[in-house]
């Protein structure tokens, strides 16, 4: 069996990460691969913590092993610290540069959250694609489209499993009219942001 | 933009488990689809809602599972192929006509799908539903995958007709929710014949004792064939014979043990047995096997049903076989890759490290805060939860108990609405106020919400005025089955797919059998809290009290506004006039209110915020207002169906 490229979506119900596993299991169809999105639905999904597995890889079993993601997208900068676990050893976190503290909680600042990610073996990307959404779309409801994008451009190995035409092709299929135009556009821009930063980040080193 | 429900045949596509079994069910020709809407087994009569028209399919949301496996059975019994689908304890609501379904059989195929919740993602328990294959002497099947789920629901119409029993097809969790390319190998029927015949027979459907007896031991000579005859695939499947170590694993288990083994280099290592049929175990490729086997090792999520099985074939057959299960393979909750992995690595005696290591956890100076689900930004619950917990205050209603039931509202139980103080299983919110009214002096409100008061919360609103139970009910009228994802229920007026048709009214019915009922806008708080009070005082003077507040669920609203361009209000915390007393964040719990580290004052973040006004009634200081300019008449998307 190929090794399974495991991908962990995760972030606060209501963000778009059932839309965003979808389109990424969308894409490995187009790709002509086989896939699992283990998606959360119903009561876990109000303003809940969630994890979308999405296993790319010959007849998986649908949920990532804990040190066992390749890459971690979220949505959220608590959730990212949350499920960080869930990468292996030089794995990939993206997440977006946002905070959405739990009602009537404590919780850490971003400048403490973002110093003890970076303490661990990983590859840290922080993307406000919250920012990226609400520039382009006039709000945060695509931030979703804009983490992929860029995470298509950080990293390579998706990038190369996936390709960003095929990522296009499952946004044909998720949306429609204006709504897909407009994705479209952002998908493509964050990418390029995307690539820009990690060939800064390969220069630098 | 195909719906994939629709795709031609040979299309390779990607489908939720409960879409691929809906799928499935239409290529059966089925004629009739019924559900309660319930996680994880909603999705499958959305699926078959969307495209029920153009397929000449009967779809409809029942008022409760059992009536919804009435509504299916029947079309079965008078020849058309016909499904129905819950959540495993829905199965718990339909035992009653699940147990007599299997005396009298049926005249078409019948598939009753129980999506059971091992780990209780969203549920109240992880009841084993294989178990009601044994009560009931029904086969279950169970699917290891989404495409297995989509080829065994065809092989279960086909194995339901070959018998004319119920098939029960057991889903779990991680076969519902999960998305898998699909290739379609069949056509979805056009223009099947939907009409059936009703045959009398009043030997078969009418189940006196006489005719029970006689039915009985009709079941008990099906059950037995389908145990010896059905001992190959697509129920059973027999991989890499011969060796002396034996995998048994059933349903997803088998894509667990399949991933192990890879992984372990070890497929070769052992016999693997993929149960797809788990009642009644197939007993012939069971004892073949056994037969040449050391040691076997059952792989299944939760109850040891096919251990048990197996076990039994040992011990009939006098093999000396070491039969394990539940000493390697968890007893609770969902399996994981992790779990089974070990269990195999363990079974075969392979030694070396796990595959996977993780970076550990992050700490940081103040902990992560744990993420449970909460009440949305404008959730009305939140309204009304604060105006009954004010009123009750204001009525001098003493420390009152607030039984609690099953939806998005069963979150009031934390802090600081405290307003669910127990919560067990649908209508149960009336039901045990009942009890607890004669067994404690508290006030007691069962808080229920709209589609579960339809559902089972009629009962025992009777019981309590026919017995006299002192008790006050609080229906939260949403408009909608929130929880699952907004289904239509008896209240809206509104079918599965979208009809027209006469709307209940709760308030109505509660009227009618003896209730003095106040219906309220929580959106109007003040107003809401004096009907409320008046409400508590009646009660305290001996009346019987329901109250319905009414107000749209905060989601529909959004996506409303958004469809029709209704600018909603926004507000916003006005600094200057802002001391920090904190009142709008400890009383309302909105996530769309924070307070950033080392703050002093709330911030409303405007992107969440969609105006329903709490905090700004409760604000002391008139410290949070409109920032933005409403659509005039907004505040008609609140209130209609």
């Amino acid at each position: 069996m190929n090794r399974i490229y495991n991908i962990g979506v995760v972030g606060v119900g209501g963000q778009g990460l059932l839309t965003l596993g979808r389109i990424i299991g969308l894409a490995a169809i187009h790709a002509g691969l086989d896939v699992a999105v283990a998606e959360v639905h119903g009561m876990s999904q109000r303003g809940g913590s969630v994890i979308v597995n999405v296993r790319i890889g010959e007849e998986p079993s649908p949920l990532i092993p804990v040190g066992g993601a390749d890459l971690l997208i979220s949505l959220e900068l608590l959730e990212a610290a949350r499920y960080v676990q869930y990468l292996r050893r030089g794995g990939i976190l993206v997440s977006n540069d946002f905070i959405w503290p739990p009602p009537l909680a404590r919780y850490p600042s971003r400048d403490e959250i973002v110093k003890s990610l970076k303490s661990r073996e990983i590859d840290l990307y922080i993307y406000d694609a919250n920012k990226a959404s609400v520039e382009f779309t006039g709000s945060t409801v695509s931030a979703n489209i804009a983490i992929l994008g860029f995470t298509m451009g950080v990293d390579e190995k998706l990038g190369e499993i996936l390709g960003f035409e095929k990522v296009t092709s499952a946004l044909e299929e998720v949306f429609k009219g204006q709504v897909l135009e407009v994705n479209k556009e952002l998908l493509r821009r964050s990418y390029i942001e995307g690539v820009k930063i990690a060939e800064e980040r390969r220069g630098s080193r | 933009m195909v719906n994939p429900l629709l795709a031609e045949k040979g299309s390779r596509v990607l489908l939720l488990g409960n879409e691929a079994i809906a799928r499935a069910a239409l290529e059966s020709g089925i004629c009739v689809a019924a559900a309660y809407p319930g996680t994880p087994s909603t999705e499958i009569l959305e699926a078959i809602i969307e495209v029920a028209e153009q397929c000449g399919v009967y779809v409809e949301w029942s008022v409760n599972e059992k009536t919804a496996f009435e509504v299916a059975y029947g079309a079965a019994i008078a020849g058309l192929r016909s499904l129905v689908a819950m959540k495993h304890v829905g199965l718990n609501v339909a035992s009653d006509i699940l147990m007599s379904s299997a005396y009298a059989g049926v005249e078409a195929g019948f598939l009753v799908v129980t999506a059971d919740d091992p780990s209780m993602h969203s549920s109240q328990n992880e009841q084993d539903n294989r178990w009601y294959g044994l009560l009931s002497h029904l086969p279950v099947v169970e699917p290891s995958n989404p495409r297995d789920a989509y080829e065994l629901t065809k092989e279960s119409y086909a194995l339901s007709e070959k018998y004319k029993i119920p098939v029960i097809l057991r889903t779990t969790t991680r076969i519902s929710h999960t998305r898998m390319p699909i290739v379609l190998s069949g056509e979805v029927a056009s223009g099947r014949n939907c009409r059936g015949v009703f045959r009398q027979d009043l030997s078969r459907w009418v189940l006196v004792p006489g005719n029970a007896r006689r039915r009985k031991l009709e079941l008990a000579k099906t059950w037995t064939s389908i145990m010896e005859k059905e001992g190959g695939e697509p129920f059973i499947r027999i991989i890499n014979p011969g060796s002396s170590k034996v995998i048994i694993a059933s349903g997803i288990a088998f894509s667990y043990v399949r991933e192990a083994l890879d992984l372990l280099n070890a497929v070769d290592k052992a016999t693997v047995i993929k149960v797809n049929m788990p009642v009644p175990l197939p007993r012939a490729p069971v004892k073949r096997v056994l037969e040449s086997a050391s040691e076997v090792l059952v792989v299944e999520e939760l109850d040891p049903v096919v251990e048990m099985q197996v076990k039994d074939i040992a011990q009939t057959e006098g093999y000396s076989v070491r039969i394990r299960g539940k000493d390697l393979i968890p007893l609770n909750y969902e399996l994981s890759i992790e779990s089974v992995y070990s269990a195999v690595k363990e079974f075969l005696g392979i030694e070396g490290k796990t595959p996977w290591e993780s970076i550990g956890v992050v700490e940081t100076p103040t902990p992560i805060p744990p993420r449970p689900p909460v009440l949305c930004a404008g959730c009305p619950h939140r309204l009304t939860f604060y105006i009954v917990k004010t009123a009750a205050n204001k009525a001098g209603l003493k420390n009152p108990v607030y039984t609690g039931d099953i939806g998005c509202y069963t979150l009031g139980y934390q802090k600081p609405f405290e307003t669910q103080s127990t919560c067990f299983e649908m209508g149960g919110s009336i039901g045990v106020a009942n009890g607890l009214a004669r067994a404690i002096d508290n006030p007691v409100i069962a808080v229920i919400g709209d589609s579960t008061f339809f559902h089972a919360g009629l009962p025992p609103s009777i019981n309590a005025v026919y017995n006299n139970s002192h008790i006050i009910i609080l229906v939260l009228d949403n408009l909608t089955t929130a929880m699952t994802g907004h289904q239509p229920h008896p209240g809206t007026g509104v079918s599965a797919t979208g009809k027209k048709t006469t709307r209940i009214l709760p308030e109505k019915i509660l009227e009618s059998i003896g209730y003095r009922v106040y219906v309220i806008n929580p959106m109007k708080t003040k107003e809401s809290i004096e009907a409320v009070t008046e409400a508590f005082r009646e009660y305290k003077n001996g009346g019987m009290v329901a109250i319905v507040s009414r107000m749209k669920c905060a989601l529909e609203v959004a996506r409303e506004a958004r469809r029709s361009r209704v600018t909603l209000p926004i507000y916003a915390v006005i600094e200057d006039k802002c001391t920090g007393c904190m009142a709008c964040v400890n009383l309302t719990a909105c996530p769309a209110l924070i307070v950033e580290p080392g703050a002093k004052k709330p911030r409303i973040m405007s992107d969440l915020c969609i105006g329903c006004g709490l905090c700004a009634s409760i604000c002391p200081y008139r410290a949070i207002n409109v920032v933005n300019n409403p659509t005039p008449g907004y505040e008609k998307l609140w209130w209609e169906p």
